[in-house]
């Protein structure tokens, strides 16, 4: 159900990171943007931020498109874009879990799901083994999926030898490798380096520019010319051609000057909010943020009473929202709407979220 | 291949309403725009935008889109969930011609194209034949889709009662009505009618606010509340899950108030005509029809002149600030829009004026 905001109060919202609003930067950015119809190729803003975009992640070309999703979808779906085709990717991937299975319903490619390592990674062995050989019974592998940071497993960061090594895996069978990069800046800000170096052996990326970079909407995929070509076509056809949308290019371009730099810092909040949650009684974080996600467990053993909604709906009360996950547990994702200087405000109310419900001290 | 540099402010830009540029009115209303994250049904200004163009249009809900396409495509996706389905649908329409064959390729949905009449309608009776029965050959129909005003016909307006008749035959056949209503403002506006006058008929509109209304980016589908709930999830498959969308809502309550609310639609209407009936009296030129709304087509005596094709009439008219697009044949097609004021009008008239045919 919607929130409405209440008039006095920012809500602290660890919802997720696609919950950021525009900063005042941003605001005046898109008021001024010079902008024109994006499908005629007019808009200069737009390509001003795919020209930069393919810089950032050292690739010839990029596109801009409303959502990660659509990155994805476009994507992955230019790399099946031959009937009978086959996606490899982990079975706890966005792509798999939370896009509505469009790369199939869609544009019938079909998923080979793999194993998910509790680091994020998808084990290079099954990789090759899943690689089809040419046969009347089998699709066609075109192309691997990796998810750097992986949501699902909670912000990890893929190892770059692990990237480049499944990269070398693909050039040797001659497939292509994709990555999932909605929370890639996270990826890069944690192992400080280039956001291109994260990406060095990818054929394409699919960058979110309207979560933790802050942009109010959008993402990009970056490939090589010819491919990226394919996707702007097939953006098209899937209803992602705006018009004057160098007013949302303008955002991105200015989240990039203005969040991207300070992006490390939602990982010190995140550490030090698991930290504060993880000392409460009622809590547990068993895995320690490596960037801005993290999951709390609730010490059912000792307090019977906690579920996860439960706890959810008390947070409530201290204008905090959160999200159930898996296994009764709630999710927390910071970004740059969360200060550092909430910490505090966050771990109270958590501890009074659990005494709320437990009726003790 | 690389983009060929937009084009300059001072040019008058023909080729389509969609190069409309968000006003001033329209950027501050960007900028101050309360947001939150559409996907989390949490914006504010999105959930206003839906509200009121539910209400405009005379239906129950309504759900925001990045673009025209994506509102035909989610819309009849919808209409066609079932596999198997068929659509009816005239044979020059928008969907038809220029959205990719998206329904089939991405939704699986099939067409069957009906001939498209000179005022933009298809005929009852060919519709009411091409409604298939249950059969084993057959894929089912499921709705039948007008485009309103016609495009390609050169922004001709449906007469409500022929669009109320189609109803009909849907209601009788238990089918489905979609109307593509990218220019229905203009069609409103042309017969002095409510939206929802003439959209009555209809299950879905997909209405633009990116072309005529000036908009910079977007399309609404309008329909029942289950229906657009239906939409609402198809459009998250297809990627139109927008986060804070509500900096482009904003951007098109300001466009509805500001351009349809002070009849700068009608305005384009009397622009295309005069600058219809001005260039058809220029020598080398003829207007095929005179306008409806604000859309025509002009000939090019290439016959007569054959140095002057279409590419090169475009070229001498860009080198004089004016921007068309080649069209069907030896023509152009022009489309008039609040940027083309009533100067502009007079300049792109003395452009054509300094066309030198010669033999």
């Amino acid at each position: 159900p919607p929130l409405f905001r209440p008039p006095h109060r920012t809500m602290l919202d660890l919802r997720s990171d696609t919950v950021t609003r525009p900063t005042q930067k941003m605001r005046d950015a898109m008021a001024r943007a010079e902008v024109g119809d994006d499908v005629f190729g007019d808009d200069p803003t737009v390509t001003r931020l795919e020209e930069t975009m393919a810089k950032v992640f050292g690739k010839e070309a990029a596109v801009f498109v409303p959502s990660g999703t659509m990155g994805n979808l476009v994507a992955v779906g230019v790399h099946c874009e031959v009937r009978g085709s086959e996606y490899i990717c982990g079975d706890l991937s966005h792509i798999v879990q939370y896009e509505q299975g469009g790369l199939a319903t869609l544009m019938g490619a079909h998923p080979r799901q793999l194993t998910t390592n509790a680091d994020g990674t998808i084990d290079v062995k099954a990789i090759e083994n899943a690689i089809r050989a040419d046969d009347q019974h089998f699709p066609r592998t075109t192309v691997v999926c990796l998810e750097n940071t992986h949501n699902k497993k909670g912000g990890k960061v893929l190892p770059l030898a692990y990237v480049d090594e499944v990269g070398s895996l693909c050039k040797k069978h001659a497939i292509r490798l994709h990555v999932d990069g909605a929370r890639i800046w996270n990826a890069a800000a944690k192992l400080k380096v280039a956001p291109a170096r994260c990406v060095q052996a990818a054929d394409s990326v699919s960058v979110c520019l309207s979560k933790g970079l802050g942009a109010p909407v959008g993402s990009v995929i970056v490939g090589d010319e010819a491919f990226i070509a394919k996707c702007r076509r097939l953006r098209k056809a899937c209803g992602g051609g705006m018009r004057q949308a160098g007013t949302l290019a303008a955002a991105a371009l200015a989240a990039y000057e203005e969040i991207w730099p300070n992006l490390a810092k939602d990982h010190e909040t995140a550490s030090d909010l698991a930290r504060r949650i993880d000392a409460l009684d009622h809590y547990d974080v068993r895995v320690a943020p490596e960037t801005n996600i993290f999951f709390v467990d609730l010490n059912v053993a000792a307090f019977p009473e906690l579920n996860a909604k439960d706890v959810v709906q008390a947070l409530r009360e201290s204008d905090i929202v959160a999200i159930p996950w898996v296994g009764d547990s709630i999710r927390v994702v910071t970004h740059h709407d969360i200060p550092e200087t909430a910490a505090g405000e966050i771990e109270e109310g958590f501890r009074a979220a659990a005494l709320s419900l437990t009726g003790g001290q | 291949h690389p983009h060929p540099p937009p084009p300059l402010h001072s040019m008058w830009d023909l080729r389509s309403d969609t190069v409309t540029k968000p006003t001033r009115a329209m950027r501050d209303a960007m900028a101050a725009a309360e947001v939150g994250d559409d996907v989390f049904g949490d914006d504010v200004t999105v959930t206003k935008l839906e509200l009121l163009m539910a209400t405009v249009f005379g239906k129950h809900a309504a759900v925001f889109v990045p673009s025209g396409t994506m509102g035909n495509l989610v819309a009849v996706g919808v209409h066609c969930e079932l596999r198997g389905s068929e659509y009816v649908c005239g044979d020059l329409s928008h969907i038809v011609q220029y959205e990719q064959g998206g329904l089939a390729t991405l939704m699986g949905a099939h067409s069957r194209q009906l001939t498209t009449n000179a005022d933009g309608t298809i005929d009852v009776d060919k519709i009411e034949a091409a409604i298939r029965a249950d059969d084993q050959h057959f894929p089912a129909t499921k709705v039948v889709c007008l485009e309103n005003t016609h495009n390609k016909k050169g922004g001709k307006v449906l007469p409500i009662a022929y669009v109320d008749e189609v109803g009909a035959l849907c209601k009788k056949h238990n089918l489905q009505l979609h109307v593509d209503g990218a220019r229905i403002w203009n069609a409103a506006a042309k017969l002095n009618e409510t939206p929802a006058r003439l959209v009555r008929a209809a299950d879905s509109v997909s209405v633009c606010l990116s072309k005529g209304l000036g908009a910079p980016v977007g399309s609404v589908i309008v329909g029942s509340h289950e229906f657009i709930r239906k939409c609402r999830r198809l459009r998250k498959a297809c990627g139109g899950g927008m986060r804070q969308a509500g900096t482009l809502a904003a951007a098109a309550l300001t466009a509805y108030e500001e351009i349809w609310g002070n009849g700068e639609i009608d305005a384009d209407h009397v622009r295309a005509l005069r600058l219809a009936n001005a260039l058809d009296a220029l020598p080398g030129l003829s207007v095929q029809f005179p306008p409806v709304t604000n859309i025509f087509f002009l000939n090019i005596n290439t016959e007569a002149h054959p140095y002057f094709t279409v590419p090169v009439v475009c070229e001498l008219l860009k080198e004089n600030n004016v921007l068309t697009i080649p069209w069907v044949g030896n023509s152009l097609r022009l489309v008039t829009h609040h940027d083309i004021t009533d100067q502009a009008v007079s300049e792109i008239i003395e452009a054509f004026r300094t066309i030198p045919w010669y033999e």
